[in-house]
């Protein structure tokens, strides 16, 4: 995968990254901002203090690494959904819809 | 007709000053959200998934005015995340309403009552609380994940209403709405005593825990024709009579995503209130260097192609009013009649 390509993964990952620079070290937070327009392209993080914005050019970016959980990988729709259903089955008396359809 | 006459002129002054002044695009309500964090995880919202430093973060007070003095939109609407739970929430609103900026502070009014009664706000006519309410209570409790919520936001409504406050309503709607049940909801918010409703379809947020639900175009048409065909004279609602025709399909618009910019902890966000493709470190930068084309129906890209969202084209709306004596001709007569 191409620098430019991880980089975009990274803005659209809803977690904390370490970004590997091409001197070695490393900075770990959420990677909330990339500007690949500008003259001298950066991305913008906050690291896990929630200190920043820190920004650090394209060009000293070796590699990111997804190293934080996806907070958009959550399921609390799908959660909702389950407590629907047990509660359903304790209760059928109130016939709710397993499965029932959003604003329905 | 539910905004204030002081409001509609607000507006109406404001647009006829920058049209006036040339400017081709300029923003008519800034979307603050001084902060992600919420007491709430809906379905449909892609709005709070983040790391937990970055929920912890927060706008300052000077942040937020710098913000809304630097776009200079008429009115400020404050979503997140839920302001209730932003710690300046108070001395904020108190600060905007000072500089006659219209507020709607959009919440889901589950520790409204306790704020209330803490003193936290004074009513104004600058200040609008906005309830999140997707529907009569088993729909909303279920649009929000959580039993017992619409309980708790009609109780803070009551309260509001009790103290003088605006109260307004804001109603998202998803693929599996039931418009006769929200017809019902019209009537119970204006037995309520709420000023005016505000209705968009949802937007598929490509972070929301629930992909299965959006409107498309097609799907939301019907469903805005079902509920706003023969509106009661009674139901009153708190945004353009024009963007309600183009939710029913009657009118068409391309979006204006400057229209309802965003600013929260992350800078000024691009292009829009809903597509998260970058931050601007200041509002001339969003305006001057986002490349606008790429975005709305007609640049076919395709997350924008089945939006129909009030951020983008309530903005186009307003501004249709005023291109045009034909525009403002229907907009008030859609208004002094109550027919969409």
């Amino acid at each position: 995968m191409l620098l430019d390509e991880v980089i975009d993964k990274a803005f659209d990952y809803r977690g904390n990254v370490t970004v590997v620079k091409t001197d070695g070290s490393e900075t770990v937070g959420y990677l909330f901002n990339r500007n690949r327009d500008a003259a001298a392209p950066f991305v913008q993080m906050f690291d896990l203090d929630g200190a920043g914005p820190i920004s650090i050019p394209y060009s000293d970016i070796r590699t990111i690494r997804f190293t934080g959980r996806d907070a958009a990988a959550g399921n609390s729709y799908a959660a909702w959904l389950r407590a629907k259903e047990a509660k359903a089955a304790q209760h059928p008396e109130k016939g709710s819809d397993p499965t029932p359809s959003r604003g329905a | 007709m539910s905004v204030p006459l002081s409001q509609m002129w607000a507006v109406a002054s404001y647009v006829l000053r920058q049209k006036l002044a040339g400017r081709e695009r300029y923003p008519l309500v800034l979307m603050l959200e001084p902060l992600f964090r919420c007491n709430l995880a809906c379905a449909g919202c892609g709005k709070i998934q983040y790391p937990a430093q970055i929920l912890r973060k927060h706008l300052t007070v000077e942040q937020c005015l710098a913000a809304v003095d630097e776009c200079g939109a008429p009115v400020v609407s404050i979503p997140g995340g839920e302001p209730l739970m932003y710690p300046h929430i108070g001395p904020l609103v108190k600060a905007l309403v000072a500089r006659r900026k219209y507020v709607y502070l959009c919440t889901n009014a589950i520790l409204l009552k306790e704020k209330l009664e803490a003193g936290l706000f004074e009513p104004s006519k600058y200040f609008s609380l906005s309830i999140h309410l997707d529907g009569l209570q088993e729909a909303h409790d279920e649009a929000v994940c959580r039993d017992g919520v619409y309980v708790d936001a009609v109780e803070g409504i009551k309260a509001a209403l009790s103290r003088g406050f605006r109260v307004t309503t804001n109603s998202t709607l998803f693929d599996g709405a039931n418009a006769l049940r929200m017809r019902e909801f019209f009537d119970t918010m204006m037995d309520l005593g709420v000023e005016g409703m505000m209705i968009s379809p949802g937007y598929s947020y490509s972070k929301a825990p629930d992909q299965e639900h959006f409107l498309r175009t097609q799907r939301a048409h019907d469903l805005f024709s079902t509920l706003l065909s023969n509106p009661k004279r009674r139901w009153k609602f708190n945004q353009s009579p024009l963007f309600l025709q183009f939710l029913m399909g009657k009118r068409d618009f391309e979006c204006t995503p400057w229209g309802n910019p965003t600013y929260n902890v992350f800078g000024w966000q691009r292009p829009c209130y809903l597509l998260q493709e970058g931050y601007a470190a200041t509002f001339r930068e969003l305006m001057e260097t986002t490349r606008w084309e790429n975005y709305g129906r007609r640049s076919g890209n395709e997350k924008c192609r089945d939006c129909m969202v009030h951020c983008g084209y309530e903005p186009s709306a307003v501004h249709h009013t005023f291109a045009s004596w034909r525009g403002f001709r229907d907009t008030v007569q859609a208004t002094v009649t109550g027919r969409y």
